[in-house]
Parts: C-alpha cells; sequence; structure tokens
C-alpha cells in the first residue's frame, strides 16, 4: 500500500487539516506504512455473519426527556475564541463550496 | 484519617512531594497552583469519605473544575472545562484531593508520553527512558511517590503499559464499569478511565469509589459500584490461561523470565494454570490501529478555532480557520492518526479496512468467549513485550511504537477488565504482569493481583 502526495493532500482536505508541504514525503511515507502494516487483517477470513462486538450495555437506556438547565460552572461566553450576544463569532463562509476536485 | 488538619497535613505533603518530582515533568499543573488548590480542598473536604485526605492526580484528559483540562495538547491551551467528570465528582465527594493534572500523550495517543505539546515525561528512574504512555505523568508521579494513586485512561493499553515501566500498579475497568461523563473522547467504543497505584489495594479503593452506573453516560453500565475484593489465603480453585500467541519466540528474556517465575508463584499458590490459545492475537493491534483512529478522526472533528480553544487564523474565511487552528494546534501524531482514520472510512476503502476491523473484533471476541466458557478464570500474560525503552528510539517509526502495545489493546478491543503489576526487574528496570479478567468480573481478578503482588519481592530480589 503506497500512499501518494496527492492522496495525503485530498484526505488532508476531507480531515480539514492543513498540511505543510514540507511535511508532506514524510507523511505519505509513514501513512503508507501505517496502512500497510493494518492491512495484514485482509487476509484474515471472517464469517460476514459474524455477530458483530459492539462494548457496553445491550440495550440503551434513556433518561427521561425533561428540559433541565445545563449544570455548567460558566457558559460558552468563556470558552469561545469570539462570542458576541449569544453567537459564535467566526470568519465568512467564503468560497466554501471549494473547487478541489473530490477526486 | 478523620481529623480536619490530617487532610491538610497530607495535602501540604502531598504539595512538597510534587515540588521535589518536578524535574519529571509529570505534573501539567504548576506546583504553586496545585498546592494552593490541594489545601483548599483539604480545608473544605468532609471527613467521613472514604478516600479522605487522600491526594489523587488526574491525567489531563479527564475534566476538572479546578485545574485546566488541555489533553497535552496546543489545540485546548488554557481550557478550563465547565464541568467535571463524574470520577472526579466521586473521588471529591469520597474525601480525596485532586492533586494537579498529569502530563500525557497528546489525547492520550502515544505510547511513551513523548507526543506531549508540555514536553516529554521522564522515566522515575532513568531519565533516558520513557514512562511509556499515554497515562506516563500519573504512572511517573505515583512511581516516584508524589501520590499515592492517579487516574489515567485507557484506549488501547495507556494505564497497563506505564504502569508495567514505572513499576506501580494500573487497572482498566471492564467498558462500561466507570462513568466517561468527562473523560475526553478519543476511541468511544475502547475509551475507559482507569487507576494508577503504588499497591493493587491503593488502586482497587480509588476505582471502587469511580465505578458505577452514571445517567450522564449512555455506555455505563446500570451497576453498583465495585465490591473491594478481601486478599485471598491462596489461589485454590483459580484456574489461569496462559494464551500461548503472549509468548512469541522474540520476546525479550528478561520479560519471559520474569513470567515465567510468576507463573510459578501462581502454581505455588494453588491456581491450576493451563496453556490456552487466543488465535487472532496477532491481529490485534492492526485492527486497533485502524478503529482507534477511525474513532478519533470523528471524535476529534470539534477542535475546530469556533467554539473553544485557541484560534489560529489568517482570518481568511471560516473553512480556512479550520485547517489552519487543526494544522497548528494538532501534533504530528495526532494529525497522522487523523489522516489514517479518514482515509479508512472514506469512500473506496472503509469496507477493506474499517468494516474488516469490525469483523475482527468480532472474532477477537469471540477467542475469549472460547476461553473462558472452557472453565478459565482469568488469563496471566505479560503486560510490554520490552522494559521501558530509550527516549527517542521509536519515534520515527509509529508502527514500531504502536506494537508496544501488543499486549495490552486486546483487553480494550473486547471490553475486558485488565491489571497489571510489577513482577519482577531487569537491570532496575521494572517489568509488568497483566491478569485479564472476565467482564465485570473485576473482584475476581484483583483477588489474583492480590495474591501474586504479596509474593513479589522487594528490591534486588525482583531482578530475573
Amino acid at each position: 500500500m503506497s500512499v501518494s502526495r496527492e492522496e495525503v493532500l485530498k484526505i488532508a482536505r476531507l480531515a480539514e487539516l492543513e498540511v505543510d508541504e514540507e511535511a508532506l514525503p514524510v507523511l505519505a511515507e509513514q501513512m503508507s506504512r501505517i496502512l500497510e502494516y493494518v492491512a495484514q487483517i485482509s487476509g484474515v477470513a471472517a464469517s460476514e455473519g459474524a455477530k458483530p462486538f459492539i462494548p457496553g450495555p445491550d440495550a440503551v437506556r434513556f433518561r427521561p426527556d425533561e428540559v433541565k438547565p445545563a449544570p455548567l460552572a460558566f457558559g460558552a461566553a468563556a470558552l469561545a475564541p469570539a462570542f458576541k450576544d449569544g453567537f459564535f463569532l467566526v470568519p465568512k463562509l467564503g468560497q466554501f463550496e471549494d473547487a478541489e476536485p473530490e477526486g | 484519617m478523620t481529623d480536619p488538619t490530617e487532610a491538610l497535613a497530607s495535602a501540604r505533603a502531598a504539595a512538597d512531594r510534587l515540588v521535589k518530582v518536578k524535574r519529571l515533568n509529570a505534573s501539567l499543573t504548576p506546583p504553586k497552583e496545585t498546592r494552593k488548590s490541594l489545601l483548599q480542598q483539604a480545608a473544605a473536604v468532609h471527613p467521613s469519605g472514604v478516600l479522605y485526605g487522600m491526594a489523587v492526580a488526574v491525567k489531563d484528559n479527564i475534566c476538572t473544575l479546578e485545574f485546566t483540562t488541555t489533553c497535552g495538547s496546543k489545540i485546548l491551551e488554557g481550557y478550563r472545562s465547565p464541568y467535571e467528570a463524574t470520577a472526579v465528582a466521586r473521588l471529591k465527594a469520597a474525601g480525596a484531593l485532586i492533586a494537579g493534572k498529569t502530563n500525557c500523550d497528546e489525547f492520550a495517543m502515544g505510547s511513551s508520553t513523548e507526543h506531549s505539546a508540555y514536553g516529554r515525561t521522564q522515566h522515575p528512574t532513568d531519565k533516558t527512558r520513557v514512562p511509556g504512555g499515554s497515562s506516563g505523568g500519573s504512572a511517573a508521579l505515583v512511581a516516584a511517590g508524589a501520590v499515592p494513586a492517579a487516574l489515567g485512561s485507557e484506549t488501547g493499553g495507556s494505564v497497563r503499559q506505564p504502569a508495567a515501566f514505572c513499576g506501580v500498579v494500573g487497572i482498566k475497568p471492564t467498558y462500561g464499569r466507570v462513568s466517561r461523563y468527562g473523560l475526553v473522547a478519543f476511541g468511544s467504543s475502547l475509551d475507559q478511565i482507569g487507576v494508577l497505584g503504588r499497591s493493587v489495594h491503593d488502586a482497587a479503593r480509588v476505582l471502587s469509589v469511580i465505578s458505577g452506573r452514571d445517567p450522564r453516560d449512555a455506555t455505563c453500565e446500570d451497576r453498583d459500584s465495585l465490591r473491594l475484593p478481601t486478599v485471598p489465603e491462596s489461589l485454590q480453585g483459580f484456574v489461569i490461561g496462559i494464551p500461548k500467541e503472549y509468548f512469541p519466540p522474540d520476546l525479550d528474556a528478561a520479560v519471559r523470565r520474569a513470567c515465567d517465575r510468576a507463573i510459578r508463584w501462581l502454581k505455588e499458590l494453588g491456581a491450576a494454570v493451563r496453556e490456552v490459545s487466543l488465535p487472532h492475537t496477532p491481529y490485534a493491534v492492526p485492527t486497533y490501529y485502524i478503529l482507534a483512529p477511525a474513532e478519533a478522526s470523528s471524535n476529534l472533528a470539534r477542535y475546530d478555532g469556533a467554539r473553544y480553544g485557541p484560534r489560529f487564523d489568517g482570518h481568511l474565511d471560516v473553512r480556512a480557520l479550520y485547517r489552519r487552528t487543526r494544522g497548528e494546534g494538532f501534533g504530528p501524531e495526532v494529525r497522522r492518526r487523523i489522516l489514517v482514520g479518514t482515509y479508512v472510512l472514506s469512500s473506496g476503502y472503509y469496507d477493506a479496512y474499517y468494516r474488516k476491523a469490525q469483523q475482527m473484533r468480532a472474532l477477537l471476541a469471540q477467542d475469549f468467549r472460547n476461553v473462558f466458557d472452557r472453565g478459565v478464570d482469568l488469563l496471566f500474560t505479560p503486560t510490554t513485550p520490552s522494559p521501558a525503552f530509550k527516549a527517542g528510539e521509536k519515534l520515527a517509526d509509529p508502527v514500531a511504537m504502536y506494537l508496544s502495545d501488543i499486549f495490552t489493546v486486546t483487553a480494550n478491543l473486547v471490553g475486558l477488565p485488565a491489571v497489571s503489576l510489577p513482577i519482577g526487574r531487569v537491570k532496575g528496570l521494572p517489568l509488568g504482569g497483566q491478569f485479564i479478567g472476565q467482564a465485570f468480573l473485576e473482584d475476581e481478578m484483583l483477588e489474583a493481583a492480590y495474591a501474586l503482588e504479596r509474593v513479589v519481592p522487594a528490591g534486588a530480589a525482583a531482578e530475573v
């Protein structure tokens, strides 16, 4: 399994992660090695009908559907990098649907 | 200890000890801040709790009100949680004093505590070596005697592996035994809060307090808190399985000698020991390193510079804000895992990686069911394939680092409880042995750990 520079960039876009140009060759090499290593499970016979293993309780327990104040020590305004009148502030949307190829 | 002045004395003593071990870089809370908080907590704590006056340090991916919660990451630098973890609230209610936050690999991703944005933690007895990870700060503080116990978290062995490297006890409970409310999510189907302690008893006491049902976590089982077992006179009646896949031909010779000696002691204690097979064990690490990054890539999507944590922006547009913040805020190992996780979940690769890994997880769980169905009570294995390795030794090769989890990831994948305890030393470096128990039978597992702990010699006699 060899991951190309272009594939790393495509995956980084999907992950909303900026990647340095200089770091790309090492990153591609490391991702290739990791993916090659984990791909060894492809050779193991596994029944399609095998019961999936899901940890935790067999059934989800529901809480009463009641509106209660969140028991927080302080509100979102104290946490957010930018907050005004009850809203989180972010830069403009810009060209949100970018023209990057989906490959 | 029920005299209020004793809690203050305990707080002062813990604060003094934390100053003495500052060189380890095991605590992320400045000593003065820890001291101030410890004294305030000690003055207010109710003396009736079962952990009254006990100083307990908390891994930095577990939310506290008293201290920041950064997960060892630049992306959460200065973050103060508006709520605290259920485990922390229960410790405080039991009279424990929270002794600051401990260093860890960023977002608990790592096996050496070298992947922290706040510098690496040193091994407590050999500064050239790692303490293990990701709960390396917690393990180092307990091993150095700064606190009797600390909370850590496990996704693939992050309590047991550092416990083994540092020579302390580390318990990973059954998935669902302890509430994950307030534990910053990494791999939600694998994560559990665990405990590191000087002894099985110290760790078990803390586990007993933090365990039990919690309506704030739907994955926490509707069960009472763990009943503390008594120290058994012998292990008569216990059937202990030794899985042959955990003793490969290339296993470190000292680890093998220590385990062989421990198995002899288990027999002398009256346990019936038999070899068993968990045939899919060789596929546990690859399975884990598909599932854990996949879950991480989803869980860490929330860090985007919009709602909390620092913002790294070029004032371009919102998408550039997300990318810049995440690119600058996450360290190299977290970036790598997010990319691998996104890759294995992406169109065209999902079936080959993620779906296949889920099938492997089912097979691994079946391996354990088969063994336990044949009358085996619990399993004994080495905790790690080697003693603590040198700092920097595995940093350039992620797969080599991942392989240090080879004996621990399975318990996380199949949700079972496990405990690591010291079973010997080689040239002064601790070696750990591990019991893996049946789901929610921690009491039985801890009985065996109590019994083995009592026969492991201290000091030079522990050398193998």
